[in-house]
């Protein structure tokens, strides 16, 4: 086993070098961030509406050569400052790393000899990065937990968390309008009633359509169907899960809503343009196949013996279906129903692209309203303005969010959980 | 088994196939999963208010030949049945024939107890439900409790009628898939392995009741136990990879088997 | 028999009277399953025929044949073949020369509208030309310059003729200039040459989505290369080094977590950690790679589990039994094995990856960049974000693009899953 000793000597030189380079190239914008300060004139510091989050924008931006207007000299100054720590710094990460990676080669090699056991301690190795990949998981949920809730906290030190769980009106405006004196002082309005309606009524619409459809496609493929039957139905059902959901939204707003709109218009019914139904109805499509091919997975699942059971006692496959199948797996069902709400509660790109940003708090369906998530998508696009009320209160609803789906799904997996355990 | 010679041997059914009041006769039925021939040729007759058992080695089609009676093959979309099984003298594998009343007729016992998830109550009460037997609510609680008593299951369960079937011990699971198949009225009763699922005493049990229920039912019970067989049953048949060996009086069959293969079997050279 | 049960003769009556009435119900739950399929394929039918019936035509566009006059003096001043030279010499105005030879417009204002009836990328188009070939200064050849979207949707009926001329995008001037030039049959109806080699424009007649379509690519790769390895890593470590205890459990739950986040929450992560905190510049491939990455990661993770799980027993046994180490069965049987099934899981989340949008919007991959990314660090969009900037455009000429790049990026996605199917069949082992 000769070849693990090349292979040890170069883990042992490899890993450190690369490890202090991520550390050197994640932590340098921190460093210079705290190093900048000092740079910073202290008239500006002492300055009223000093902020240093705009400040280090303003450098960055001028670091990256994005200009706009003449910004003041000493930002100027702070940015050249700035690229010289950048320069440096890659000089000496360079350095360290290469330096770093012949020292830990050179003792990783020292320690080879002819009873040194290489072979485990490669194996060693090799299991810790296995290890430590796994542990990216847990650092992507840190991570989202992280970013969502301190901004929430933030938003909530500036709006009480009842105003934004219980206020009926949802009018978000930039600040900096409010303070450029438009007459629209105070008219900021956080209330996100408005917005858990809108996605509540699309989701409630997106159920009409997929709850029937897939259920009772489930059951005809299930039950009904000859096996060449199935075998051509399941994968076409699941194309409609691998659309992207931009076509479904370009498809929702540019031939259902228009087709809603004039087919109402023929009833004397005022459509909106963007409507609650053409975002709902198309959602309901997109689901469709979650609940059809989950509740075919639960209904698989109950046992034929059930099955003979019943038809040896003469029944037809609908007493079956309905009187024995059904009622056992029903708490599958219902599971894979609240997966495919979390699903539609969750979905963006739809309701963005064809709901509408109108906060209505409104059942009709022919309406536009807004939803969680297009709210999110419009704050969060484009210009932003650092710790304004607006910008947070995304991370607000992005924590609601969370909350409502990560719930939903917990629950769900713990019905089908307990509905297994049931049937081994 | 690579002899020709036995393999000849086997065309032809040894003993006495007919009986003078059959209610059901199956004629030169051949069964096919796909291309394999899973029954060759049977030919047998199920008198009234008799009890036969099937035996035989696993895989000799005597489950297979069972579940032809009540038409349970035709749930697996593989499987071809030909031939003719009448009862009383209609041809169940007629086109007109519907399958839910036949199967009314012909009750079904699984090897495996399968109680719906479901009370008790409502196991029994299911097939009197569907088939729309019960005048009213009165009438359903005479047909499910004298359908537990005669599974010799009402004295165990009359206090908890509303529990869920599925919590009661494997033999009264079994003994309430008897009591459900009874309530619907069957005349006939196939149980398919009734007991390999479950302990001697609870064995016991069912063997008792099978003899009891032979004084009204016609039922034919498969059993890998020539022992259960010899216990329960008036006739047996003999059946050998998919061909109908010998049938004849169960004492006979023990005692003085005619066909080489029976006594090969019986005397455990084949298992 | 004792009465108190119904005799089989009177169950048999009683069951072959409600027989009908049962039956009847049995069909008619087969019939709403019956339906309830053919609902959802005339919604996938509808579906693709609504954009392959506009899409199809977003491939093509209207061109007109101008005779050009290569003057070499005129073209590149400088004479060096320099964008600067290209850029000073005079090609828009060689294009509008040949053009109103053709339909003689009278006064300037008549000039003017003529002047728009040709793409405004004409001088692009000249420019490319001579850079390609330079043997064509001295010489007149006939070139095909793209028309103008509003010319282009009128040609194609959108726009329509008796419309009252002050509701109508284009003149009656206009309109008189394409008769013609349509009449000189200078008018051609072909295969768009913008599509697939342009990148975004603000013209629709010039839109393309090579920019996006190489930032699809560059952000796929990034995110490929970062889950793919991370993903059977860490399904390898659960599957077959970690005990089974409270760590590994709570690893588990946080991938199944993870897997039911909505994607743009994903987004928001990205724009807080990646772009707030490390400092990352915004709307680049490599950042929108590493969201996705961490997006698709739970479904490659679980696949890769299941393909492991796959491997018998008996396999590995065999190998510990000749004395192999846990790093030698992992690498050389169970990784072998179990590969098939980890790259269709992989495939299948690099497609959903492929047609993410809301994540990347939330960092920046939503601006409008000219220029095609060259790096996973030069700022780009892809193909989805593209198709969702285009939808909001008002130009009608967009939507037959959008629908087009639809159809591209469907093209990419359905050939991806037929990979994956393909992969599954062929390398599937029965054991």
């Amino acid at each position: 086993m000769t070849h693990y000793y090349g292979v040890y000597s170069l883990l042992a030189s490899l890993l450190p070098a690369l490890g202090i380079f991520f550390i050197f190239t994640i932590c340098d914008d921190l460093i210079f961030a705290e190093l900048i300060k000092k740079h910073i004139p202290k008239e500006v510091v002492a300055s009223k509406d000093y902020n240093f989050t705009i400040v280090l924008a303003q450098i960055n931006n001028s670091v990256e050569g994005l200009i706009f207007g003449t910004p003041p000299q000493w930002v100027t100054n702070a940015a050249e400052i700035w690229i010289s720590w950048i320069h440096k710094s890659q000089i000496i990460t360079v350095i360290i790393c290469i330096s770093t990676a012949l020292i830990s080669g050179f003792l990783g090699y020292k320690k080879i000899s002819g009873n040194f056991r290489s072979r485990n301690a490669v194996e060693k190795i090799v299991m810790s990065i296995l290890a430590v990949s796994s542990v990216i998981a847990i650092l992507t949920t840190i991570a989202i937990i992280f970013s969502v809730v301190f901004e929430s906290i933030r938003f909530f030190a500036l709006i009480p968390y009842d105003e934004f769980l219980f206020g009926t009106v949802w009018n978000p405006q930039f600040e900096g309008a409010e303070r450029a004196g438009s007459g629209q002082e105070g008219l900021s309005q956080y209330g996100a009633i408005p917005l858990f309606a809108g996605t509540f009524l699309i989701s409630i619409i997106a159920l009409c359509v997929s709850v029937p459809v897939g259920l009772f496609s489930a059951i005809y493929l299930s039950e009904y169907a000859t096996s060449k039957e199935r075998a051509f139905f399941k994968p076409l059902l699941e194309i409609l899960a691998g659309i992207p959901t931009v076509v479904y939204g370009f498809f929702a707003a540019l031939t259902v809503a228009p087709f809603l709109r004039s087919s109402g218009s023929l009833f004397g019914l005022d459509v909106a343009s963007e409507s609650a139904l053409a975002a709902g109805l198309v959602m309901g499509i997109m689901i469709i196949p979650f609940i059809s091919s989950l509740s075919d997975d639960v209904i698989n699942a109950v046992p034929q013996s059930l099955r003979d059971a019943g038809y040896g006692l003469g029944s037809t496959k609908n007493e079956t279906v309905i009187k024995i199948v059904l009622p056992a797996a029903l708490p599958g069902v219902v599971a894979s129903i609240i997966l495919a709400v979390s699903r539609a509660v969750g979905e963006t790109m739809i309701v963005v692209m064809a709901a509408g940003l109108a906060a209505n708090l409104t059942a009709n369906p022919l309406d536009a309203v807004t939803t969680v998530t297009s709210q999110i998508v419009t704050i969060l696009v484009g210009d932003q303005e650092f710790e304004s009320a607006k910008t947070l209160s995304a991370f607000a609803l992005a924590l609601t969010l969370i909350i409502i789906t990560l719930g939903m799904n917990f629950y769900a997996l713990h019905v089908v959980k307990k509905y297994r355990e049931q049937y081994e | 088994m690579n002899n020709i010679n036995d393999l000849k041997s086997l065309e032809l059914t040894v003993g006495d196939v007919f009986s003078k009041n059959a209610r059901l006769k199956a004629r030169n039925v051949n069964v096919f999963y796909g291309n394999n021939k899973a029954i060759d040729n049977v030919t047998i007759d199920i008198g009234s208010k008799e009890v036969i058992s099937f035996i035989g080695p696993s895989g000799c089609g005597k489950s297979t030949f069972l579940r032809c009676f009540n038409r349970m093959n035709d749930t697996i979309d593989t499987c071809l049945v030909q031939g003719e099984i009448t009862i009383d003298d209609e041809n169940i594998y007629d086109k007109k024939i519907d399958v839910v009343p036949l199967r009314a007729r012909i009750g079904m016992v699984f090897q495996k107890p399968n109680p719906f998830p479901k009370s008790i109550y409502d196991n029994v009460a299911y097939g009197p439900r569907i088939h729309g037997l019960s005048e009213n609510k009165e009438h359903l609680d005479v047909i499910v409790e004298e359908s537990l008593k005669r599974a010799g299951l009402w004295q165990e369960v009359s206090d908890r009628l509303e529990s869920p079937g599925t919590g009661l011990s494997g033999g009264q699971q079994q003994r309430l898939c008897i009591a459900r198949a009874i309530a619907v009225s069957p005349e006939v009763i196939l149980m398919d392995e009734p007991c390999s699922a479950l302990d001697p005493i609870a064995t016991a049990r069912i063997e008792d009741l099978i003899h009891e229920l032979g004084n009204d039912y016609s039922i034919v019970i498969v059993t890998h136990s020539m022992q259960q067989a010899a216990r329960v049953s008036k006739r047996t048949a003999y059946f050998h990879l998919g061909k109908l060996i010998e049938v004849g009086k169960t004492k006979e069959i023990f005692t003085r088997p005619q066909h080489h293969q029976t006594e090969a079997y019986i005397s455990g050279k084949i298992g | 028999m004792n009465n108190k049960i119904i005799t089989p003769f009177e169950a048999s009556n009683k069951v072959k009277r409600s027989i009908a009435k049962r039956r009847a119900k049995d069909n008619r739950l087969k019939l709403y399953g019956r339906t309830a399929i053919c609902l959802a394929v005339c919604f996938l039918l509808i579906l693709f025929y609504s954009i392959f019936s506009k899409g199809y035509s977003g491939f093509f566009q209207y061109y007109v044949t101008l005779d050009i006059n290569f003057d070499r003096e005129r073209i590149d001043p400088k004479g060096d073949l320099s964008d600067n030279s290209l850029f000073d010499g005079e090609a828009s105005k060689i294009v509008n020369e040949s053009l109103f030879s053709i339909i003689q417009p009278q006064g300037r204002k008549a000039k003017k509208q003529a002047k728009k009836i040709v793409s405004s990328g004409k001088d692009v188009r000249i420019a490319r030309m001579v850079k390609n070939d330079p043997s064509l200064f001295g010489t007149t050849t006939k070139v095909k310059f793209a028309l103008d979207d509003d010319i282009d949707s009128f040609l194609r009926g959108y726009i329509k003729r008796e419309t009252p001329e002050s509701e109508r995008r284009i003149s009656n001037k206009v309109i008189e200039y394409i008769d013609k030039l349509n009449k000189e049959g200078r008018i051609s109806y072909e295969f768009s040459d913008y599509i697939l080699s342009g990148s975004a424009s603000g013209n629709p007649e010039m839109a393309g989505i090579k920019g996006a379509f190489i930032g699809s690519m560059l952000t796929l790769s990034v995110c490929l290369l970062i889950a793919f390895p991370l993903g059977v890593a860490t399904a390898i470590y659960l599957e077959e080094v970690a005990k089974k205890n409270k760590i590994t459990e709570f690893i588990e739950v946080n991938i199944n977590n993870l897997a039911a986040v909505p994607s743009v929450v994903f987004g928001i992560m990205g724009l807080a950690i990646f772009i707030s905190i490390f400092g990352m510049p915004r709307s680049i491939p490599l950042v929108g790679g590493m969201v996705l990455a961490l997006m698709t990661l739970p479904t490659i993770i679980i696949s890769s589990r299941a393909a492991i799980r796959a491997v018998p027993p008996s396999v590995k046994d065999a190998a510990y039994g000749i004395g192999a180490s846990k790093l030698q069965v992992i690498f050389h049987h169970v990784i072998p094995l179990a590969m098939p099934g980890m790259l269709t899981g992989t495939i299948i989340g690099m497609a959903q990856a492929l047609g993410e949008t809301a994540p990347l919007l939330m960092i920046g991959m939503v601006a409008f960049i000219v220029d095609v990314p060259n790096s996973i660090v030069d700022p780009g969009t892809v193909l989805p974000v593209q198709i969702f900037m285009w939808a909001d455009f008002a130009e009608r000429m967009f939507i037959q693009k959008t629908s087009a790049a639809i159809i591209v990026l469907l093209g990419f996605l359905i050939s991806m899953n037929a990979l994956a199917v393909y992969l599954r069949k062929k390398l599937e082992r029965r054991w």
